[in-house]
Parts: C-alpha cells; sequence; structure tokens
C-alpha cells in the first residue's frame, strides 16, 4: 500500500479530534448534570455552574487543534497531500497520541472534578472560585500532553 | 463511567442544603416567647421542603428505583404494617394509624392483611406480616407482636443493606438496630420478660451480639449494664439509665455524625439519604421546641434536648 504512511498521519489527526472530544463530551455531560441539579432549585446560580461546566470541553478543542495542525502539516487541508513514508505516518500517528489519551482521561476527570466543584458552588456560592480552580488543575496535563503533540507534529521530517 | 451516579440529584441536595435550620436558626427559634412567635419567626425562614413527605417526594423524583434509600423508611413499613393488623383485626380503619413517608401502598396493605393475601405486599414483610397476624389473633397480645414486627424492620433493614447498600447503609442499619436493641433490652430488664419474649424482642446486630444481650437482659438492669459497661458504647447505656432523653438524643445524633461522612461525597446515594436524616432531625428539632413552647418548658432544657445539626 503505497500511502500506509498518510493513511496512519490521517488516523492520528483523527484519532485526535475522537478521543479527546469524546473525553470532553462526557466531562460536560455530567457537569451539565450536577449543575442543572443545582439551577432546578436555585435558577440564579446558572452563570456561576456556567463556568465549571465549560472546563472540561477544552480537551476536545485541543484535539480538534491538534487534528488541524496535523492534516495542514502533511498538506491535506491545503489540498496538496505528502508523500509519507509508513515509518514517517507512524511517527504522526504517535504524535497525536499524548493529546488523544491524555485528553480522553483528563477531560473525564475534570468533569468529575467540576461536577464536585458544582457542589460547593451551590452550597456556599461565594468559594465558586474554589471550586473553578481545583478542576483547572486537571487541566494542566491536557495542556502538557497538546505541547507534546505539537512539538512532535512540527520537528518530524517530511 | 462509574462512581458518578446521581451527579444531578447531589447537586441539587446540595443547594438544598443550604436551607437547612443553623443553628442560630434553631437558637432564634427557642428564644421565642411564646408559640405564636416561634409560629411566625419559623414562617419566616425560607425552607425547603418543609414535611418528610415532601423530601421523599422530591428524592424519589431523583432516585425513583434506588433500593437502598428505600431502607430509610423500612421503620415506617413495619410500623403501617403494625397499624393495619391492629385496624383489620379490631374491625377499625387503619388510616389515622398510618405515617408517611412510606414505601407502601397504604390501601394496597390494608387490603392485603383483610384478605391475607401477603404476597400483595413487598417481599421483606410477607413473612412477618403472616406471622404477626397468626400470633395477634391467637394471643391478642399487641406487644408480642409488636416486638415481632420490630425485631423484623430490623432484620429486614439490616438484609437489605447487605444486599442492596455500600458501608453508609450498612452502618445505618447497624446503628439503628443497636440502639433499638438496647433500649429493648432495657426495658425488657425492668419489666422482667421472659427469654421467649426477649428472645423476639431483641434483633442483634454485628455492634451488639444477639444472645450477649438476651443473657444480660434476663440478668436485671444490673446485669444488663454490667454487660454494657464492658463494651464501646459503656457510656450511652449510662444515659440510658441516668437521662433516658439524653440517650434518644445521643442515638439521634450518632446517626446524623453518620450522615456527615456523605458531606464529602459528590456523587452516590450517601449525599441524598444523609439529606432525609438531616430533615428527619430538624423537623424532629422543630416539634421538641414547638412541644416545648406550648407547655412553657425553660428555654435550657429545649436546648439541651436539640439534636445536633447536619449543617
Amino acid at each position: 500500500m503505497s500511502n500506509m504512511g498518510l493513511v496512519l498521519a490521517i488516523f492520528g489527526a483523527a484519532l485526535a479530534a475522537l478521543l479527546a472530544g469524546i473525553g470532553s463530551a462526557k466531562g460536560v455531560g455530567l457537569v451539565g448534570e450536577a449543575a442543572a441539579g443545582v439551577v432546578s432549585v436555585d435558577p440564579s446560580k446558572f452563570s456561576k455552574v456556567l463556568i465549571l461546566q465549560l472546563l472540561p470541553g477544552t480537551q476536545g478543542l485541543y484535539g480538534l487543534l491538534t487534528a488541524i495542525l496535523m492534516l495542514s502539516r502533511i498538506g491535506v487541508i491545503g489540498g496538496n497531500a505528502a508523500e509519507l513514508t509508513t515509518a514517517q505516518g507512524w511517527m504522526f500517528f504517535v504524535a497525536a497520541l499524548p493529546i488523544a489519551v491524555v485528553g480522553l482521561i483528563s477531560a473525564i476527570f475534570q468533569g468529575r472534578t467540576a461536577a464536585a466543584g458544582v457542589g460547593i458552588t451551590a452550597k456556599k456560592p461565594e468559594h465558586n472560585g474554589k471550586g473553578i480552580i481545583m478542576a483547572a488543575m486537571v487541566e494542566t496535563y491536557a495542556i502538557l500532553a497538546l505541547l507534546v503533540s505539537i512539538l512532535l507534529i512540527y520537528n518530524i521530517a517530511i | 463511567m462509574s462512581g458518578t451516579k446521581y451527579a444531578n440529584a447531589v447537586a441539587a441536595v446540595r443547594a438544598m442544603e443550604s436551607s437547612l435550620l443553623t443553628h442560630n436558626d434553631i437558637d432564634q427559634l427557642i428564644a421565642s416567647r411564646s408559640l405564636s412567635e416561634y409560629s411566625s419567626a419559623l414562617a419566616s425562614k425560607d425552607r425547603a421542603n418543609d414535611t418528610l413527605e415532601a423530601v421523599w417526594e422530591m428524592l424519589r423524583g431523583y432516585a425513583p428505583e434506588d433500593k437502598e434509600l428505600e431502607i430509610l423508611l423500612y421503620r415506617s413499613d413495619f410500623h403501617n404494617l403494625k397499624a393495619a393488623l391492629k385496624a383489620v383485626i379490631s374491625g377499625r380503619e387503619p388510616e389515622h394509624y398510618f405515617i408517611k413517608p412510606t414505601n407502601l401502598d397504604l390501601s394496597a396493605l390494608t387490603e392485603a392483611i383483610r384478605s391475607k393475601d401477603y404476597e400483595r405486599l413487598p417481599e421483606y414483610m410477607q413473612k412477618t406480616a403472616a406471622e404477626a397476624y397468626e400470633l395477634l389473633t391467637r394471643t391478642l397480645d399487641g406487644q408480642l407482636s409488636d416486638s415481632l414486627i420490630d425485631t423484623a424492620a430490623l432484620n429486614a433493614m439490616q438484609e437489605a443493606a447487605q444486599k442492596h447498600g455500600g458501608s453508609f447503609m450498612q452502618q445505618y442499619a447497624e446503628l439503628t438496630t443497636m440502639y433499638a436493641d438496647m433500649k429493648t433490652a432495657y426495658r425488657c430488664a425492668l419489666m422482667k420478660k421472659p427469654r421467649s419474649f426477649i428472645e423476639t424482642a431483641i434483633c442483634g446486630s454485628p455492634e451488639l451480639d444477639k444472645d450477649d444481650l438476651v443473657r444480660a437482659a434476663l440478668e436485671g438492669t444490673d446485669g444488663l449494664f454490667a454487660y454494657l459497661e464492658n463494651t464501646q458504647y459503656g457510656d450511652i447505656a449510662k444515659l440510658l439509665r441516668d437521662d433516658p432523653a439524653q440517650f434518644e438524643k445521643q442515638c439521634d445524633d450518632a446517626i446524623i455524625e453518620l450522615a456527615e461522612t456523605a458531606r464529602m461525597q459528590a456523587f452516590g446515594v450517601e449525599p441524598l439519604a444523609a439529606y432525609y436524616i438531616a430533615k428527619e432531625a430538624e423537623i424532629k428539632d422543630l416539634r421538641i421546641i414547638s412541644v416545648c413552647k406550648e407547655s412553657g418548658t425553660d428555654n435550657e432544657t429545649i436546648t439541651e434536648r436539640m439534636r445536633r445539626l447536619y449543617v
């Protein structure tokens, strides 16, 4: 299969968007459930819980960003796809893994933390910021994974 | 995604917890100079779900099929069984004696007792209903039949907690059983009840062994307290002898202390159960204040009787 390298690279890009997106959907969904519980009792807390709900959504964006960068790097977005060897294809595939895997897991755990933060907002709205900070801490690892994926993508020789 | 059960319900309950009465609220209510002042002070509080029925309805809305949550109402269910049995046997209408909330369909309960069709009842009370009916009609001993049903309620709680519940509900069932057993053993010792009665009335729990407690109760109150003092419940047993009102308070406080362990949980059925327990304690406090205000009890005595608050 002469374009196996390109297939692997595209598969990697799809995986980054797919797994990180699934993680975000789960995380945002969980926080949404918790947030709806609070809003059903006290609608005035909507804006505060909304911030918490948005947090696990970023991993999906990081996955999307990684996929776009990768597709752009291999020329698929410009309509001028590069000729990749199988080894290069594997390299692009592996480059997508950090954000794909860490994005999936961190979004789910960030969702759990943010949902717990919704409990703080429900009971002590003045401490809402603490719940946001705790959930944001999980974000660190998604950012690190994104950084590694970008560094790899831009340092693979084509 | 395991372990995130009832995220929605727990968040809603957390929001409602902010409307539970605080120590300041309770102090303010106690300081009321009359029952009418107490009533208007209470009416000015922004309280969500001011009856246990409302609390239960709300919780069931979030967790309609949860078997673990049902355990909280087992004692009410079995009380209703007692009421239905006595009313049906004595030819009266049982409605006035029922307590709510309950897991039972009360008209179906009455009908099941009338027709002796116990299969219409939940599985956990079918055998007890048949036995209690037979016992009551044969002996006409209401106390014995009540003991049988009370013990069955505690057994059913412990069994259901083992089957459906986590460690929270298991501890709840064990604590409830243990305190009930202590009270029963004390009453049996005071009234010098025979072994057969005591064996029917005491349930037994991992905390207090049934055989040991029966043996101690047969030795009279001194023997019973000598036994209890050698367990980890020696201090609370002294209250049972010296100040029964404080003993009751300690029992309720121990359950609230257990409920407080669920305050740190963001998911699961435990925070829902804890909220129900908290509301139960709050309503009990309000009832005590109301009765004391009506009878003119001094504020210091009322304060002593107040249950530990969940908030």
